[in-house]
Protein backbone atom coordinates (compact mmCIF):
# COMPACT_ATOMS: atom_id res chain seq x y z
CA UNK A 1 0.00 0.00 0.00
CA UNK A 2 2.76 2.59 0.73
CA UNK A 3 4.76 1.89 -2.32
CA UNK A 4 2.19 1.79 -4.34
CA UNK A 5 1.52 5.53 -2.72
CA UNK A 6 4.94 6.49 -2.97
CA UNK A 7 4.91 5.24 -6.59
CA UNK A 8 1.85 7.07 -7.85
CA UNK A 9 2.90 10.49 -5.74
CA UNK A 10 6.40 10.44 -7.81
CA UNK A 11 4.37 9.56 -11.23
CA UNK A 12 1.73 12.84 -10.21
CA UNK A 13 5.37 15.27 -9.73
CA UNK A 14 6.82 14.17 -13.05
CA UNK A 15 3.89 15.24 -14.31
CA UNK A 16 3.91 18.31 -13.02
CA UNK A 17 7.90 19.14 -13.58
CA UNK A 18 7.22 18.66 -17.08
CA UNK A 19 4.98 21.93 -17.60
CA UNK A 20 7.56 23.86 -16.88
CA UNK A 21 10.74 22.30 -19.02
CA UNK A 22 10.80 24.82 -22.02
CA UNK A 23 12.76 24.06 -24.82
CA UNK A 24 16.23 26.13 -24.69
CA UNK A 25 17.28 24.98 -28.61
CA UNK A 26 15.54 28.56 -29.89
CA UNK A 27 17.03 29.02 -33.33
CA UNK A 28 18.56 32.78 -32.65
CA UNK A 29 17.43 33.62 -36.00
CA UNK A 30 13.88 33.57 -35.84
CA UNK A 31 11.92 35.85 -34.31
CA UNK A 32 7.91 35.79 -33.33
CA UNK A 33 5.57 38.55 -33.79
CA UNK A 34 2.07 39.06 -32.70
CA UNK A 35 0.39 39.75 -35.78
CA UNK A 36 -2.48 42.81 -35.37
CA UNK A 37 -5.04 44.69 -37.30
CA UNK A 38 -6.31 47.64 -37.63
CA UNK A 39 -5.00 51.64 -38.91
CA UNK A 40 -2.97 51.76 -35.23
CA UNK A 41 -0.95 48.55 -36.51
CA UNK A 42 -0.69 49.72 -40.33
CA UNK A 43 3.22 49.37 -39.83
CA UNK A 44 3.31 45.99 -38.67
CA UNK A 45 1.44 45.03 -42.29
CA UNK A 46 3.46 47.36 -43.86
CA UNK A 47 6.72 44.88 -42.32
CA UNK A 48 5.08 42.27 -43.07
CA UNK A 49 4.13 42.53 -46.52
CA UNK A 50 7.47 44.38 -47.19
CA UNK A 51 9.79 41.53 -45.98
CA UNK A 52 11.65 43.94 -44.24
CA UNK A 53 12.98 42.30 -41.08
CA UNK A 54 14.00 39.33 -43.49
CA UNK A 55 15.49 41.91 -45.93
CA UNK A 56 17.47 43.79 -43.03
CA UNK A 57 19.65 40.78 -41.53
CA UNK A 58 20.50 38.19 -43.68
CA UNK A 59 18.83 34.66 -42.60
CA UNK A 60 16.04 35.80 -40.41
CA UNK A 61 12.85 33.78 -40.60
CA UNK A 62 9.87 35.76 -39.04
CA UNK A 63 6.90 33.90 -37.66
CA UNK A 64 3.63 36.00 -37.47
CA UNK A 65 1.26 34.44 -34.67
CA UNK A 66 -2.40 35.06 -34.44
CA UNK A 67 -3.63 36.37 -31.16
CA UNK A 68 -6.62 37.53 -30.01
CA UNK A 69 -6.10 39.88 -27.73
CA UNK A 70 -3.36 42.20 -25.92
CA UNK A 71 -3.69 39.47 -22.78
CA UNK A 72 -3.29 36.66 -25.33
CA UNK A 73 -0.41 38.36 -25.93
CA UNK A 74 1.26 39.20 -22.96
CA UNK A 75 0.82 35.54 -21.74
CA UNK A 76 2.26 34.31 -24.69
CA UNK A 77 5.51 36.36 -23.99
CA UNK A 78 5.21 35.27 -20.38
CA UNK A 79 5.00 31.54 -21.34
CA UNK A 80 8.15 32.12 -24.01
CA UNK A 81 6.19 31.73 -27.21
CA UNK A 82 6.16 35.28 -28.58
CA UNK A 83 9.08 37.47 -28.83
CA UNK A 84 7.57 40.73 -29.76
CA UNK A 85 4.31 42.47 -29.20
CA UNK A 86 2.39 45.54 -29.90
CA UNK A 87 0.28 46.95 -27.04
CA UNK A 88 -0.77 50.37 -25.76
CA UNK A 89 1.12 51.44 -22.80
CA UNK A 90 -0.99 50.73 -19.77
CA UNK A 91 -1.21 47.04 -20.44
CA UNK A 92 2.41 46.93 -21.12
CA UNK A 93 2.98 48.83 -17.59
CA UNK A 94 0.57 46.23 -15.79
CA UNK A 95 2.86 43.42 -16.94
CA UNK A 96 6.05 45.41 -15.91
CA UNK A 97 4.53 45.99 -12.84
CA UNK A 98 3.95 42.23 -12.49
CA UNK A 99 7.40 41.70 -13.13
CA UNK A 100 7.47 40.62 -16.72
CA UNK A 101 11.10 41.00 -18.11
CA UNK A 102 10.44 43.12 -20.88
CA UNK A 103 10.93 46.70 -22.22
CA UNK A 104 9.84 49.24 -25.06
CA UNK A 105 11.66 48.80 -28.29
CA UNK A 106 9.72 51.69 -30.26
CA UNK A 107 7.10 53.35 -30.65
CA UNK A 108 4.64 52.89 -33.28
CA UNK A 109 1.74 54.86 -34.16
CA UNK A 110 -1.48 57.52 -32.85
CA UNK A 111 -4.29 57.18 -34.02
CA UNK A 112 -7.88 58.95 -32.56
CA UNK A 113 -9.66 57.44 -29.50
CA UNK A 114 -12.37 58.17 -28.01
CA UNK A 115 -15.74 57.73 -26.04
CA UNK A 116 -18.44 57.67 -28.26
CA UNK A 117 -21.90 57.85 -26.45
CA UNK A 118 -25.45 58.20 -27.60
CA UNK A 119 -26.53 61.92 -27.59
CA UNK A 120 -28.54 61.18 -24.68
CA UNK A 121 -25.54 61.44 -22.57
CA UNK A 122 -23.93 64.63 -22.07
CA UNK A 123 -21.29 63.82 -19.29
CA UNK A 124 -19.68 61.03 -17.19
CA UNK A 125 -22.23 62.48 -14.41
CA UNK A 126 -25.25 60.75 -16.94
CA UNK A 127 -24.14 57.41 -16.95
CA UNK A 128 -26.41 55.52 -14.57
CA UNK A 129 -25.98 51.78 -13.28
CA UNK A 130 -28.17 50.44 -16.38
CA UNK A 131 -25.57 52.01 -18.82
CA UNK A 132 -22.75 50.05 -20.22
CA UNK A 133 -19.95 51.17 -21.43
CA UNK A 134 -17.99 48.92 -24.32
CA UNK A 135 -14.56 48.29 -24.73
CA UNK A 136 -11.76 46.16 -25.15
CA UNK A 137 -10.74 45.06 -21.43
CA UNK A 138 -10.26 46.64 -18.13
CA UNK A 139 -6.54 47.52 -17.80
CA UNK A 140 -6.41 48.60 -21.83
CA UNK A 141 -5.69 52.36 -22.31
CA UNK A 142 -9.52 53.03 -23.43
CA UNK A 143 -9.97 51.89 -19.80
CA UNK A 144 -7.24 53.86 -18.32
CA UNK A 145 -8.15 57.10 -20.16
CA UNK A 146 -12.13 56.39 -19.32
CA UNK A 147 -10.45 56.76 -15.44
CA UNK A 148 -8.71 59.63 -16.12
CA UNK A 149 -11.67 61.24 -17.03
CA UNK A 150 -13.61 59.94 -14.31
CA UNK A 151 -11.02 61.34 -11.80
CA UNK A 152 -10.70 64.60 -13.44
CA UNK A 153 -14.51 65.50 -13.51
CA UNK A 154 -15.85 63.15 -10.93
CA UNK A 155 -13.08 62.97 -8.37
CA UNK A 156 -13.03 58.61 -8.53
CA UNK A 157 -10.78 56.87 -11.07
CA UNK A 158 -12.73 54.08 -10.80
CA UNK A 159 -16.60 55.00 -10.46
CA UNK A 160 -17.59 53.60 -13.75
CA UNK A 161 -15.59 50.45 -13.55
CA UNK A 162 -18.40 47.97 -12.94
CA UNK A 163 -20.44 49.53 -15.98
CA UNK A 164 -17.42 48.09 -18.40
CA UNK A 165 -18.53 45.28 -20.63
CA UNK A 166 -15.44 44.04 -22.85
CA UNK A 167 -16.12 44.18 -26.35
CA UNK A 168 -14.20 43.53 -29.02
CA UNK A 169 -14.09 46.90 -31.72
CA UNK A 170 -16.26 45.45 -34.15
CA UNK A 171 -18.73 43.62 -31.68
CA UNK A 172 -18.14 46.75 -29.77
CA UNK A 173 -19.62 48.99 -32.65
CA UNK A 174 -22.43 46.94 -33.03
CA UNK A 175 -23.77 47.18 -29.71
CA UNK A 176 -23.60 50.38 -29.54
CA UNK A 177 -25.45 50.74 -32.37
CA UNK A 178 -27.98 47.85 -31.37
CA UNK A 179 -29.50 50.30 -28.93
CA UNK A 180 -29.64 48.03 -25.70
CA UNK A 181 -27.65 48.55 -22.81
CA UNK A 182 -24.69 49.42 -23.84
CA UNK A 183 -25.09 53.40 -24.35
CA UNK A 184 -21.39 54.37 -25.07
CA UNK A 185 -18.26 52.65 -26.65
CA UNK A 186 -14.42 53.93 -25.75
CA UNK A 187 -12.86 52.62 -29.52
CA UNK A 188 -10.30 54.06 -31.99
CA UNK A 189 -10.19 54.55 -35.87
CA UNK A 190 -12.13 53.64 -37.48
CA UNK A 191 -14.95 52.25 -35.30
CA UNK A 192 -14.81 56.17 -33.93
CA UNK A 193 -15.41 57.75 -37.20
CA UNK A 194 -17.74 54.84 -38.34
CA UNK A 195 -20.08 55.80 -34.81
CA UNK A 196 -19.95 58.73 -35.28
CA UNK A 197 -20.97 59.35 -39.06
CA UNK A 198 -24.54 58.52 -37.18
CA UNK A 199 -26.12 62.11 -35.31
CA UNK A 200 -27.19 59.55 -32.32
CA UNK A 201 -23.98 59.54 -31.40
CA UNK A 202 -21.28 62.24 -29.84
CA UNK A 203 -17.62 62.00 -28.97
CA UNK A 204 -17.79 62.61 -25.16
CA UNK A 205 -14.06 62.29 -24.40
CA UNK A 206 -10.92 62.60 -27.04
CA UNK A 207 -7.88 60.06 -26.17
CA UNK A 208 -5.89 63.15 -26.21
CA UNK A 209 -7.75 66.17 -24.76
CA UNK A 210 -8.38 63.77 -21.59
CA UNK A 211 -4.22 62.89 -21.22
CA UNK A 212 -3.55 66.83 -21.47
CA UNK A 213 -0.90 65.79 -24.01
CA UNK A 214 0.48 63.70 -27.36
CA UNK A 215 1.17 60.08 -26.52
CA UNK A 216 1.89 56.99 -27.88
CA UNK A 217 -1.18 54.44 -29.04
CA UNK A 218 0.93 51.83 -29.84
CA UNK A 219 4.59 50.50 -28.81
CA UNK A 220 6.69 47.76 -29.68
CA UNK A 221 7.65 45.17 -26.78
CA UNK A 222 10.12 42.89 -26.65
CA UNK A 223 11.03 40.25 -24.01
CA UNK A 224 14.28 40.57 -22.58
CA UNK A 225 15.46 37.25 -23.40
CA UNK A 226 15.05 38.10 -27.46
CA UNK A 227 16.83 41.33 -26.50
CA UNK A 228 19.71 39.97 -24.65
CA UNK A 229 19.38 36.72 -26.87
CA UNK A 230 19.12 37.89 -30.35
CA UNK A 231 20.94 41.41 -30.72
CA UNK A 232 20.87 40.85 -34.32
CA UNK A 233 17.51 40.40 -34.91
CA UNK A 234 16.48 42.91 -32.20
CA UNK A 235 18.44 45.81 -34.08
CA UNK A 236 17.16 44.17 -37.64
CA UNK A 237 13.45 44.69 -36.14
CA UNK A 238 13.90 48.38 -34.69
CA UNK A 239 15.19 49.29 -38.20
CA UNK A 240 12.22 47.37 -39.80
CA UNK A 241 9.80 49.32 -37.75
CA UNK A 242 11.32 52.61 -38.46
CA UNK A 243 11.72 51.72 -42.32
CA UNK A 244 7.91 50.76 -42.12
CA UNK A 245 6.55 53.87 -40.29
CA UNK A 246 8.83 56.04 -43.28
CA UNK A 247 7.01 54.42 -45.88
CA UNK A 248 3.88 55.49 -44.74
CA UNK A 249 4.68 58.78 -43.92
CA UNK A 250 6.09 59.34 -46.95
CA UNK A 251 4.24 56.72 -49.39
CA UNK A 252 0.47 56.87 -47.83
CA UNK A 253 -0.65 56.36 -51.44
CA UNK A 254 1.32 53.57 -51.67
CA UNK A 255 0.92 51.84 -47.95
CA UNK A 256 -2.86 52.67 -48.21
CA UNK A 257 -3.00 50.24 -51.65
CA UNK A 258 -0.92 47.77 -49.97
CA UNK A 259 -2.84 48.17 -46.79
CA UNK A 260 -6.26 47.31 -48.55
CA UNK A 261 -5.22 43.59 -49.53
CA UNK A 262 -5.14 42.91 -45.63
CA UNK A 263 -7.74 45.14 -44.46
CA UNK A 264 -11.74 45.16 -44.83
CA UNK A 265 -11.63 48.49 -45.95
CA UNK A 266 -10.96 50.63 -49.54
CA UNK A 267 -8.02 52.02 -50.27
CA UNK A 268 -9.76 55.56 -50.26
CA UNK A 269 -10.93 54.83 -46.86
CA UNK A 270 -7.48 53.89 -45.70
CA UNK A 271 -5.58 56.39 -47.13
CA UNK A 272 -7.93 59.21 -45.28
CA UNK A 273 -7.15 57.34 -41.80
CA UNK A 274 -4.02 57.23 -42.24
CA UNK A 275 -2.72 60.40 -43.77
CA UNK A 276 -5.33 62.17 -41.41
CA UNK A 277 -3.89 65.12 -39.63
CA UNK A 278 -4.95 63.89 -36.13
CA UNK A 279 -2.97 60.19 -36.89
CA UNK A 280 0.48 59.94 -36.39
CA UNK A 281 3.34 57.30 -36.86
CA UNK A 282 6.25 57.93 -34.66
CA UNK A 283 9.06 55.74 -33.39
CA UNK A 284 9.50 57.96 -30.28
CA UNK A 285 7.63 56.41 -27.50
CA UNK A 286 5.46 59.17 -25.78
CA UNK A 287 3.57 59.09 -22.45
CA UNK A 288 5.01 56.59 -20.00
CA UNK A 289 5.56 58.77 -17.23
CA UNK A 290 1.90 60.30 -17.02
CA UNK A 291 0.58 56.82 -17.51
CA UNK A 292 2.66 55.04 -14.62
CA UNK A 293 1.85 58.11 -12.13
CA UNK A 294 -1.84 58.17 -12.84
CA UNK A 295 -1.94 54.40 -12.80
CA UNK A 296 -0.20 54.33 -9.73
CA UNK A 297 -2.21 57.17 -8.11
CA UNK A 298 -5.42 55.61 -9.37
CA UNK A 299 -4.11 51.72 -7.77
CA UNK A 300 -3.71 49.84 -10.88
CA UNK A 301 0.08 49.52 -10.35
CA UNK A 302 1.84 48.44 -7.40
CA UNK A 303 4.72 50.62 -8.11
CA UNK A 304 5.92 53.33 -10.86
CA UNK A 305 9.52 53.34 -12.74
CA UNK A 306 12.21 55.45 -11.55
CA UNK A 307 14.45 55.48 -14.27
CA UNK A 308 13.51 55.23 -18.26
CA UNK A 309 15.93 52.62 -18.70
CA UNK A 310 13.31 50.57 -16.54
CA UNK A 311 10.93 50.29 -18.85
CA UNK A 312 12.73 51.55 -21.94
CA UNK A 313 15.57 49.58 -23.86
CA UNK A 314 18.52 51.38 -24.82
CA UNK A 315 19.16 53.89 -27.69
CA UNK A 316 14.91 53.78 -28.12
CA UNK A 317 13.38 57.35 -28.78
CA UNK A 318 11.49 58.54 -26.32
CA UNK A 319 9.76 61.55 -24.86
CA UNK A 320 8.26 61.39 -20.84
CA UNK B 1 -3.39 -4.51 4.79
CA UNK B 2 -6.97 -3.30 5.23
CA UNK B 3 -7.76 0.16 4.84
CA UNK B 4 -8.80 1.57 7.43
CA UNK B 5 -8.89 5.19 5.99
CA UNK B 6 -12.37 6.09 5.44
CA UNK B 7 -13.58 7.28 2.00
CA UNK B 8 -14.20 10.67 2.63
CA UNK B 9 -10.89 11.06 4.62
CA UNK B 10 -8.67 9.60 1.82
CA UNK B 11 -10.18 12.43 -0.93
CA UNK B 12 -8.87 15.05 1.93
CA UNK B 13 -5.28 13.23 1.57
CA UNK B 14 -5.12 13.45 -1.92
CA UNK B 15 -6.05 17.11 -2.25
CA UNK B 16 -3.05 17.54 0.52
CA UNK B 17 -0.66 15.32 -1.54
CA UNK B 18 -2.04 17.34 -5.12
CA UNK B 19 -0.96 21.07 -2.71
CA UNK B 20 2.57 19.25 -1.96
CA UNK B 21 3.27 18.90 -5.16
CA UNK B 22 2.45 22.08 -6.47
CA UNK B 23 4.11 23.92 -3.70
CA UNK B 24 7.00 21.47 -4.61
CA UNK B 25 6.80 22.76 -8.23
CA UNK B 26 6.64 26.42 -7.15
CA UNK B 27 9.31 26.56 -5.47
CA UNK B 28 11.90 23.94 -6.93
CA UNK B 29 10.40 23.77 -10.27
CA UNK B 30 11.80 25.74 -13.09
CA UNK B 31 8.81 27.59 -13.61
CA UNK B 32 7.95 31.55 -13.51
CA UNK B 33 6.50 32.68 -11.20
CA UNK B 34 4.50 35.06 -12.96
CA UNK B 35 2.52 31.68 -14.46
CA UNK B 36 2.98 29.32 -11.20
CA UNK B 37 2.54 31.08 -8.14
CA UNK B 38 3.71 29.27 -4.86
CA UNK B 39 0.57 28.61 -2.07
CA UNK B 40 1.26 31.23 -0.04
CA UNK B 41 1.02 33.69 -2.31
CA UNK B 42 -2.37 32.43 -3.22
CA UNK B 43 -3.58 32.23 -0.23
CA UNK B 44 -2.79 35.82 0.62
CA UNK B 45 -4.38 36.80 -2.66
CA UNK B 46 -7.38 34.85 -1.70
CA UNK B 47 -7.44 36.53 2.05
CA UNK B 48 -7.01 39.67 0.83
CA UNK B 49 -10.16 39.81 -1.73
CA UNK B 50 -12.07 38.14 1.26
CA UNK B 51 -10.77 41.03 3.59
CA UNK B 52 -12.19 43.79 1.10
CA UNK B 53 -15.20 41.87 0.36
CA UNK B 54 -14.62 42.03 -3.28
CA UNK B 55 -15.16 38.32 -3.84
CA UNK B 56 -17.48 37.78 -1.63
CA UNK B 57 -20.32 40.51 -2.82
CA UNK B 58 -19.61 38.84 -6.11
CA UNK B 59 -20.35 35.54 -5.38
CA UNK B 60 -23.42 36.18 -3.76
CA UNK B 61 -24.38 38.36 -6.84
CA UNK B 62 -23.24 35.32 -9.10
CA UNK B 63 -25.69 32.79 -6.90
CA UNK B 64 -28.25 34.95 -6.42
CA UNK B 65 -28.82 35.08 -10.68
CA UNK B 66 -28.16 30.92 -10.72
CA UNK B 67 -30.70 30.79 -7.70
CA UNK B 68 -33.56 32.68 -9.33
CA UNK B 69 -32.72 31.17 -12.86
CA UNK B 70 -32.43 27.75 -11.63
CA UNK B 71 -35.73 28.07 -9.96
CA UNK B 72 -37.28 29.55 -12.99
CA UNK B 73 -35.83 26.76 -15.43
CA UNK B 74 -37.59 24.04 -12.78
CA UNK B 75 -40.51 25.34 -12.50
CA UNK B 76 -40.73 25.60 -16.36
CA UNK B 77 -39.59 22.39 -16.74
CA UNK B 78 -42.09 20.84 -14.25
CA UNK B 79 -44.89 22.47 -16.37
CA UNK B 80 -43.46 21.01 -19.64
CA UNK B 81 -43.23 17.75 -18.34
CA UNK B 82 -46.49 17.69 -16.62
CA UNK B 83 -48.36 18.30 -19.95
CA UNK B 84 -46.08 15.83 -21.51
CA UNK B 85 -47.33 12.97 -19.30
CA UNK B 86 -51.26 13.98 -19.64
CA UNK B 87 -51.25 14.41 -23.52
CA UNK B 88 -49.47 12.05 -26.21
CA UNK B 89 -49.03 15.59 -28.87
CA UNK B 90 -47.26 17.56 -26.09
CA UNK B 91 -45.24 14.68 -25.28
CA UNK B 92 -43.34 14.52 -28.65
CA UNK B 93 -43.54 18.34 -28.56
CA UNK B 94 -41.01 18.20 -25.71
CA UNK B 95 -39.18 15.49 -26.85
CA UNK B 96 -38.37 17.45 -29.64
CA UNK B 97 -37.42 20.49 -28.02
CA UNK B 98 -35.29 18.64 -25.71
CA UNK B 99 -33.28 17.02 -28.60
CA UNK B 100 -32.60 20.24 -30.75
CA UNK B 101 -31.83 22.49 -28.07
CA UNK B 102 -30.17 19.66 -25.27
CA UNK B 103 -26.90 19.18 -26.82
CA UNK B 104 -26.33 22.60 -27.80
CA UNK B 105 -23.85 24.71 -25.30
CA UNK B 106 -25.09 27.60 -23.73
CA UNK B 107 -22.09 29.69 -24.75
CA UNK B 108 -22.23 28.65 -28.58
CA UNK B 109 -25.83 31.05 -28.05
CA UNK B 110 -23.85 33.36 -26.71
CA UNK B 111 -23.17 35.52 -29.80
CA UNK B 112 -26.99 35.47 -30.46
CA UNK B 113 -28.04 36.14 -27.51
CA UNK B 114 -25.97 39.26 -27.82
CA UNK B 115 -27.73 40.17 -30.76
CA UNK B 116 -31.22 39.54 -29.40
CA UNK B 117 -30.88 40.46 -25.78
CA UNK B 118 -28.05 42.73 -25.45
CA UNK B 119 -25.35 41.96 -23.25
CA UNK B 120 -26.75 42.98 -19.43
CA UNK B 121 -28.84 40.21 -16.97
CA UNK B 122 -31.51 39.54 -19.27
CA UNK B 123 -28.97 37.86 -21.64
CA UNK B 124 -27.19 35.88 -18.58
CA UNK B 125 -30.70 34.93 -17.32
CA UNK B 126 -31.52 33.46 -20.60
CA UNK B 127 -27.98 31.04 -20.52
CA UNK B 128 -28.79 30.25 -17.39
CA UNK B 129 -32.71 29.23 -17.98
CA UNK B 130 -31.35 27.25 -20.91
CA UNK B 131 -28.33 25.55 -19.75
CA UNK B 132 -30.76 24.08 -16.55
CA UNK B 133 -34.29 23.40 -18.33
CA UNK B 134 -33.17 21.00 -21.15
CA UNK B 135 -31.36 18.24 -18.77
CA UNK B 136 -34.42 18.78 -15.67
CA UNK B 137 -36.62 18.70 -18.66
CA UNK B 138 -35.28 15.14 -20.07
CA UNK B 139 -35.22 14.08 -16.45
CA UNK B 140 -38.41 14.85 -15.28
CA UNK B 141 -40.15 13.15 -18.10
CA UNK B 142 -37.87 9.79 -17.44
CA UNK B 143 -38.64 10.02 -13.37
CA UNK B 144 -42.44 10.49 -14.83
CA UNK B 145 -42.14 7.66 -16.85
CA UNK B 146 -41.00 5.42 -14.22
CA UNK B 147 -43.96 6.22 -12.48
CA UNK B 148 -45.95 2.27 -12.91
CA UNK B 149 -49.57 3.06 -14.58
CA UNK B 150 -50.97 1.39 -11.06
CA UNK B 151 -50.43 4.23 -8.91
CA UNK B 152 -51.79 6.52 -11.48
CA UNK B 153 -55.03 4.57 -11.32
CA UNK B 154 -55.11 4.63 -7.43
CA UNK B 155 -55.11 8.05 -7.60
CA UNK B 156 -57.92 8.42 -9.74
CA UNK B 157 -60.03 5.67 -7.35
CA UNK B 158 -59.04 7.74 -4.75
CA UNK B 159 -60.63 10.69 -7.26
CA UNK B 160 -57.64 13.24 -6.99
CA UNK B 161 -57.64 15.92 -9.51
CA UNK B 162 -55.10 15.97 -12.62
CA UNK B 163 -52.98 18.14 -10.01
CA UNK B 164 -53.59 16.23 -7.12
CA UNK B 165 -51.83 12.92 -9.17
CA UNK B 166 -49.24 15.23 -10.00
CA UNK B 167 -48.34 16.60 -6.78
CA UNK B 168 -48.64 13.66 -4.30
CA UNK B 169 -47.88 10.93 -6.65
CA UNK B 170 -45.87 11.89 -9.58
CA UNK B 171 -43.42 14.05 -8.19
CA UNK B 172 -42.34 12.37 -4.80
CA UNK B 173 -42.31 9.14 -6.54
CA UNK B 174 -39.96 10.49 -9.17
CA UNK B 175 -37.96 12.31 -6.72
CA UNK B 176 -34.48 10.60 -7.07
CA UNK B 177 -34.97 11.97 -11.13
CA UNK B 178 -35.75 15.02 -10.18
CA UNK B 179 -33.02 15.93 -7.67
CA UNK B 180 -30.59 14.45 -10.48
CA UNK B 181 -31.76 17.06 -12.82
CA UNK B 182 -31.05 19.47 -10.44
CA UNK B 183 -27.60 18.60 -9.86
CA UNK B 184 -26.71 18.53 -13.71
CA UNK B 185 -29.17 21.83 -13.69
CA UNK B 186 -26.66 23.44 -10.90
CA UNK B 187 -23.57 22.23 -12.35
CA UNK B 188 -24.69 23.91 -15.92
CA UNK B 189 -25.68 26.93 -14.41
CA UNK B 190 -22.66 27.56 -12.71
CA UNK B 191 -20.52 27.14 -15.54
CA UNK B 192 -22.90 28.98 -17.76
CA UNK B 193 -22.63 32.09 -15.34
CA UNK B 194 -19.16 32.38 -15.31
CA UNK B 195 -18.35 32.07 -18.61
CA UNK B 196 -21.24 34.05 -20.02
CA UNK B 197 -19.62 36.40 -17.52
CA UNK B 198 -15.63 36.30 -18.49
CA UNK B 199 -17.05 37.58 -21.80
CA UNK B 200 -19.48 40.23 -21.32
CA UNK B 201 -17.84 41.40 -18.29
CA UNK B 202 -19.60 42.87 -15.65
CA UNK B 203 -23.30 42.38 -16.19
CA UNK B 204 -24.99 45.39 -13.62
CA UNK B 205 -23.82 46.37 -10.51
CA UNK B 206 -20.39 44.76 -9.24
CA UNK B 207 -20.40 41.54 -11.67
CA UNK B 208 -19.92 38.24 -10.35
CA UNK B 209 -17.38 35.86 -10.07
CA UNK B 210 -16.75 35.29 -13.91
CA UNK B 211 -15.86 39.23 -13.41
CA UNK B 212 -13.41 38.75 -10.94
CA UNK B 213 -11.11 36.67 -12.48
CA UNK B 214 -11.62 38.16 -16.16
CA UNK B 215 -10.25 41.02 -14.03
CA UNK B 216 -7.75 38.87 -12.57
CA UNK B 217 -6.24 37.73 -16.16
CA UNK B 218 -6.33 41.33 -17.69
CA UNK B 219 -4.29 42.73 -14.94
CA UNK B 220 -1.53 39.54 -14.60
CA UNK B 221 -2.79 39.36 -10.87
CA UNK B 222 -1.96 35.15 -11.28
CA UNK B 223 -2.35 34.58 -7.54
CA UNK B 224 -5.59 36.20 -7.79
CA UNK B 225 -6.74 34.15 -10.77
CA UNK B 226 -5.98 31.34 -8.22
CA UNK B 227 -8.03 32.32 -5.75
CA UNK B 228 -10.87 32.88 -7.87
CA UNK B 229 -10.60 29.41 -8.86
CA UNK B 230 -10.50 28.01 -5.82
CA UNK B 231 -13.22 30.09 -4.88
CA UNK B 232 -15.77 28.19 -7.72
CA UNK B 233 -14.03 24.97 -6.45
CA UNK B 234 -14.94 25.63 -2.87
CA UNK B 235 -18.15 26.51 -3.91
CA UNK B 236 -18.91 23.21 -6.07
CA UNK B 237 -17.99 21.11 -3.43
CA UNK B 238 -20.27 22.97 -0.75
CA UNK B 239 -23.24 22.52 -2.69
CA UNK B 240 -22.51 19.33 -4.03
CA UNK B 241 -21.69 17.67 -0.73
CA UNK B 242 -23.83 19.25 1.55
CA UNK B 243 -27.00 21.65 0.13
CA UNK B 244 -28.26 18.25 -2.54
CA UNK B 245 -26.58 15.80 -0.08
CA UNK B 246 -28.81 17.04 2.76
CA UNK B 247 -31.76 17.23 0.61
CA UNK B 248 -31.20 13.76 -0.93
CA UNK B 249 -30.79 12.38 3.04
CA UNK B 250 -33.73 13.65 3.92
CA UNK B 251 -35.79 12.79 1.30
CA UNK B 252 -35.06 10.24 -1.33
CA UNK B 253 -32.49 8.09 1.05
CA UNK B 254 -35.06 8.25 4.22
CA UNK B 255 -38.09 6.76 2.40
CA UNK B 256 -35.88 4.45 0.50
CA UNK B 257 -36.34 5.48 -2.93
CA UNK B 258 -33.08 5.90 -3.66
CA UNK B 259 -29.88 4.37 -2.24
Amino acid sequence: MRKKFILIFLLISLLFSGCGAQEDAKENKTVRIAEQFGIAYAPIQIMKHQKLIENNLYGATVVWEQMANTTAIREAMVADKLDVGFMAIPPFLIGWDKGMEWKIATGLSYVPVGLVTKNTIGSLADFGTDDRIALPQPGSVQHILLSMACKDELGDAGILDNNLVTLSHPDGLNALMAGNEVTAHFTATPYLETELESSEYDLLLDGREVFGQDFSFIVGVTTDAFYQGSPELYDAFVLSVQEAVDFINQNPQEAAAILSEYYDMTEEEILKHISSEKADYNTTAVGTRKFSDFMVEAGYLSKGYEDPGDIIWEDVKYEE
Amino acid sequence: MKSKIKKEHLKFIWIFVLLAVWELTARFGPVNPISFPSLAVIASALWESVITGDIISQIWFSMGFILTGLLTAIILSLVLASISTFSELMDSFTDTLVSVFHPLPGIAMLPLIILWFGTGSKAIFIIIIHSVIWPMLLNLKSGFKSVPEIYRKIGQNYEHSMAGILFKIFIPASLPFGLAGIKIGWARAWRAVISAEMVFGATGGKGGIGWYIFNKRVFMDTPGLFAGLIVIIGIGILVEDLVIGKIENSTVKKWGTSQ
